[in-house]
């Protein structure tokens, strides 16, 4: 700790500006720095976990005497005007045609929060916001609270033994429509609901968000053949970057001629860390995909041509792809490792009459897995975030097939895949309905930041237990 | 009590074994190496063919995209370097040594946010934001360092006896967080009144009218922000190491000669550690130039060519993310995106081979000060 | 400091001749540079069999080189270049045919401080065995039983066999490492400053082991310490600056040395 209070409390000098102030626009730098983490952190977690709790339905009644119901989004200024308006979600997109209302502040007269509003999730048309008025199967009849019972009774079955039966809604102006059981995903009135009810919900929407696929173009449901697809990709990846990564860094580390060449080229794979992954997606779309995958559907899937299979993004040319991008840092991290392992110990070993290879195996190799370890799960954490060079060897938007299946050879390596950051970029800029689809973007993002974030703690975490394990030994 | 004599039968084998071991592992080890080489290899051989199309259309074509990379790194560079070095100044030299600890992996950690997350939260939240604040945000980002030293000056002026029961300078960078949290909130009440007061309403207007500045939504600006956030953590992190790294007395001992305070940081410090710095910010600069995803989602991608703060741009590598997809292979467009793929190869690993090799002298000249082991 | 010396001195120098029969280990003119910088020049002795020989001479003297240069350390370092000769039991070392891996089972060396390796005591003693040949589980822990008595241990670590090396205080750590060392027996065993690192008492128990053992073996010791090198060899050899000053019974250099360099050196008048 530099003391830098002392000579101003004993006695006080003449106060400079540059003397005094400067320490504070520094402290300040840092303050500011943590404050924008923690915002974009807070932001990420407020709206992204925000989004499953069950929001509050109203129904507004406006000065016009029109009603509606729906929940409030957010709020605005009105552009060159005093006031503010308001975003509502109201659903109902194949009575109203629209999903979104903006109503000015000023010309909303009334405001409830009727306990019978129910929200349905349906597919297609997305969600209801209304009343529930009857159900009807067969001959038999439900109203009022025996049909929400029944609705309840019903979804918690699963879907295949549904008896058919037809729903009567209406909507907070009157309008009522007919709805098919089958196209019910789920029902829930949230202005009836309690605490537990409403966390129960929310546990239930963060579940379904990481476990089903998407849903409307992207703008509903989960996430997860996205998740499958960057941990199978970062998976492939792993296998092939830490193998080769390991050779290229003990042959550099305990092999090689350590002259001004192995200085040469340590410095140049430091440096490649720092290449922009644009470049490698370069690489990689023009010598894996165009390059080796031309080549192999010219000589053994030329039946299919020219519509490509390996000739075109895909799997396994992107795991390659982020394997040559990180790497790197394995080859980094490893090395790291192996120098800080104690000259003694090898002398030791080799003095016993060890061959080189048996002092790497028996010895080095195993006292530099912390080190590789945490090169491994920097490189995957790189890799799990890094978005631009996937978009030119591989990623789609909405991957029509799984690239793991139950047909034969069950891993499909050409197939595209869906990935979280490009499933985000896309939802977020080339989506229909960016409105709709926003919230499931920030729980995208949430989801992303966390993975890459527990995976560099990881490592941290590993790095810090290798220093202290070093520690003792010295 | 001596055992019977070992005998070594597996001699020949354990040698064998060696050999081929060491083989396999060269071998492996070359051939890595050799393939990351190729990626120069590559791209300088698929640019080839551009040297028979003539320079007059690569360079209209490029030289947009050359001007966006160099206006959106500039940028993010204008607001990340202050921030990042003053960031690195207070924790090498005045933070106390257990907050640090806490502090520069949290910082760190800033690095690890992937672009994408960055990019969204630019283009989707924040740039219709100021937009629609545009003189809030110009605002706070004078008001934010005023705070700042107001912050100093009335610590300053505190009494003495009191001032001792305030958290000292030391823990400065944790209790300012919400000393700048209330000067935000407090900039963004006053602002629409002064906008209101001074500006006649609105600055985006009077923009407009007076000076014929058009305002695109998502802008050099917005770039700026996201891409200095990102850039933030990495100078921070290699200009605090060559700062902390500078023996302490040195500084204590201009100190003892009589030099201020800050004298001692200008004169001694950062002179001592300028290099590091400065490959820091060169590292810096390589991560900016390069970024992809942040200038894809955060500037509009127009590839204009104008110098305003509020227009946007497309970089080079927004535009290899966008337009190689769809390019032909061997195509003119395809040759030309990767000859700026080249470019941006080229660049950063000049960059960095630069910081490296000074980074390395100066490791070699603290050695021989002798001020660290 | 002692001017650099004469080669006319070098020439003098009394060298302990011992018939082929009595020698373990002979080095002849044996020079050795690091990336072209002199270490040792030309240096001639034989090592008795079955005695404690002790290399004395100021830091830098050359006297851990040349133990290193006996083990065939020095080829991990491609800088390193010699001349000369260096036989043990009648065999060039750097013979074409010799097995340096064999070599070095048969000379164990000893390093200043201790290194164990990140393993069990049970594998520490056992790594040199495993390399050597698959022994039955049974002759295996006999083998290192044996060692760890040997090496004056055993009572202290049998019932922990299979805790961490790296928990055991530094002198036992330097007998675990002698006691590995022991366990692949060898012929010669090296010691470079085994005691440097450690306490007076575990100095001491060193120093006992180093004498119980020169019945089983051939032991070359490298210590700054002329206390010590009083104590426990035999046969003493003082280097300085590369070179072979003088070499003899131990209580002959002590008491009567020949030279006026050496009477400096074991009086403390250099360093």
């Amino acid at each position: 700790m530099k003391a830098g209070t002392v000579n101003t409390a004993s006695r006080r000098p003449r106060f400079n500006w540059l003397n005094d102030l400067w320490p504070w626009l520094c402290a300040a730098s840092v303050a500011l720095s943590l404050l924008m983490l923690g915002a974009l952190l807070a932001l990420l977690l407020v709206r992204g976990l925000g989004h499953f709790w069950p929001a509050t339905l109203e129904e507004v009644t406006l000065r016009s005497g029109d009603t509606f119901a729906g929940h409030a989004v957010r709020e605005v200024e009105l552009p060159q005007q005093a006031g503010d308006e308001r975003l509502y979600f109201t659903g109902n997109q194949d009575i109203e045609g629209a999903r979104w209302r903006w109503v000015k502040i000023e010309e909303i007269a009334e405001r409830a929060q009727p306990a019978d509003l129910i929200r349905l999730e349906r597919s297609p048309w997305g969600d209801f916001i209304g009343r529930l008025v009857a159900i009807e199967q067969d001959d038999q009849r439900w109203e009022g609270d025996a049909a929400w019972q029944r609705l309840t009774a019903l979804l918690a079955l699963p879907a295949s033994q549904r008896q058919e039966s037809q729903l009567l809604l209406t909507t907070v102006d009157g309008q009522t429509l007919r709805q098919p059981m089958a196209s019910i995903v789920s029902a829930q009135a949230p202005n009836a609901m309690s605490w537990s009810q409403k966390t129960h919900v929310w546990g239930d929407g963060v579940w379904r968000f990481l476990s089903e696929g998407p849903r409307a173009a992207n703008t509903d449901g989960g996430v997860w053949p996205a998740i499958f697809g960057t941990v199978l990709m970062v998976i492939l990846m792993s296998v092939m970057v830490t193998p080769f990564g390991v050779l290229a860094a003990i042959y550099l580390n305990e092999i090689a001629h350590q002259g001004r060449l192995t200085r040469l080229v340590r410095i140049g794979v430091r440096n490649l860390a720092g290449v922009p992954s644009i470049v490698y997606g370069v690489f990689g779309l023009g010598v894996f995909v165009y390059g080796i995958g031309g080549s192999l559907d010219e000589w053994f899937f030329s039946d299919t041509l020219p519509s490509p299979t390996f000739g075109t993004g895909g799997l396994l040319w992107a795991s390659l792809t982020l394997a040559l991008l990180t790497l790197p840092v394995v080859i980094v991290a490893t090395e790291e490792g192996l120098a800080r392992i104690p000259e003694a110990q090898r002398e030791g070993a080799v003095a016993l009459g060890a061959t080189r290879l048996e002092m790497l195996t028996r010895i080095v190799l195993p006292m530099a897995a912390p080190a590789m370890l945490t090169g491994v799960i920097l490189a995957v954490a790189r890799a799990a975030g890094e978005v631009a060079p996937l978009m030119l060897v591989g990623v789609a938007k909405l991957a029509p097939q799984m690239p793991i299946d139950g047909e034969f050879p069950y891993l499909h390596l050409e197939r595209k895949f869906m990935h979280l950051g490009y499933h985000l970029f896309d939802t977020a800029f080339h989506g229909e309905d960016v409105q709709a689809a926003i919230p499931l973007v920030y729980a995208t993002a949430l989801l992303l930041v966390l993975i890459v974030l527990v995976l560099n703690l990881t490592a941290i975490f590993l790095r810090h237990y290798l220093g202290r394990q070093r520690g003792n030994e010295c | 009590m001596t055992p019977p004599r070992l005998t070594s039968s597996r001699q020949p084998l354990r040698l064998l074994q060696d050999r081929v071991a060491t083989g396999f592992i060269t071998a492996g080890g070359v051939g890595v190496l050799l393939a990351i080489l190729a990626i120069g290899v590559f791209l300088i051989w698929e640019t080839l063919p551009l040297l028979a199309i003539g320079e007059s259309l690569a360079l209209a074509k490029l030289s947009p995209l050359a001007w966006g990379t160099l206006k959106a790194a500039l940028a993010a560079l204008l607001f990340a370097i202050p921030v990042a070095l003053g960031a690195a100044i207070y924790s090498a030299l005045f933070m106390s040594a257990r907050l640090r600890a806490r502090i520069k992996p949290a910082l760190e950690m800033m690095e690890a946010i992937p672009g994408v997350v960055v990019g969204f939260i630019a283009g989707l939240i924040l740039a219709p934001w100021v937009e629609r604040h545009l003189a809030s945000a110009l605002v706070l980002i004078i008001w934010l360092p005023l705070s700042a030293g107001l912050a100093g000056l009335l610590w300053q002026l505190v009494k003495a006896r009191l001032r001792r029961r305030l958290p000292p300078l030391s823990w400065a960078g944790l209790w300012l967080i919400p000393w700048l949290a209330l000067m935000v909130a407090i900039a963004l009440w006053l602002a629409p009144w002064m906008e209101q007061l001074w500006l006649g309403g609105d600055l985006r207007q009077l923009l407009d009218q007076r000076f014929g500045m058009d305002y695109a939504t998502r802008n050099a600006l917005i770039v700026g922000l996201a891409m200095g956030f990102a850039v933030i953590p990495s100078i921070y992190s290699l200009a605090e190491d060559a700062l902390a790294d500078v023996p302490s007395t040195l500084i204590e001992g201009a100190q003892a000669l009589g030099a201020s305070r800050w004298q001692a940081l200008w004169k001694v410090a950062l002179a001592a550690a300028g290099p590091g710095i400065f490959s820091a910010v060169m590292i810096g600069a390589g991560r900016a130039v390069g970024e992809t995803m942040i200038v894809l989602m955060a500037s509009g991608n127009t590839a204009l060519f104008s110098a305003s703060p509020f227009e946007g741009m497309r970089s080079m590598a927004a535009a290899i993310a966008i337009e190689l997809p769809e390019a032909s292979p061997g195509g003119q467009t395809y040759h030309l995106l990767i000859f700026a793929a080249l470019v941006l190869f080229i660049f950063t690993f000049l960059v960095n081979t630069l910081a490296e090799v000074v980074r390395q002298r100066l490791r070699r000249r603290y050695r021989q000060m002798g001020g660290t082991s | 400091m002692l001017a650099p010396l004469h080669s006319a001195n070098t020439a003098q120098v009394p060298v302990a001749h011992f018939s082929s029969e009595h020698s373990c280990l002979s080095i002849d003119h044996l020079s050795l540079a690091y990336a072209g910088k002199e270490a040792l020049r030309d240096l001639t002795l034989s090592v008795p069999r079955h005695r404690v020989t002790a290399f004395i001479g100021p830091s830098g003297c050359g006297k851990s080189t040349l133990l290193r240069a006996i083990n065939r350390l020095h080829d991990l370092n491609e800088t390193v270049t010699h001349s000369g000769k260096i036989t043990l039991e009648g065999q060039n070392i750097h013979d074409p045919q010799t097995n340096v891996t064999e070599l070095r089972r048969r000379v164990g060396m000893v390093f200043q401080t201790p290194n164990p390796f990140p393993m069990s005591i049970y594998e520490n003693v056992a790594f040199g065995l495993r390399l050597q040949q698959r022994l039955p589980k049974r002759k295996r822990d006999d083998i290192i039983e044996w060692a760890l008595t040997s090496a004056a241990l055993w009572d202290e670590v049998k019932d922990r066999l299979h805790r961490s090396a790296w928990q055991l205080s530094g002198g036992q750590q330097q007998r675990l490492v002698i006691a590995r060392t022991l366990a692949v027996q060898p012929d010669v065993l090296l010691l470079d400053e085994p005691a440097s690192a450690l306490d007076p008492i575990s100095t001491l128990k060193i120093e006992e082991l180093i004498r119980n053992l020169k019945s089983e073996l051939t032991l070359v010791l490298v210590t700054h310490n002329m206390q010590q090198a009083a104590r426990v060899s035999d046969y003493t050899a003082f280097l300085h600056q590369g070179e072979l000053v003088e070499y003899g019974p131990t209580d002959q250099v002590f008491t009567n040395p020949r030279l006026q360099h050496t009477e400096n050196y074991i009086t403390g008048r250099i360093t």
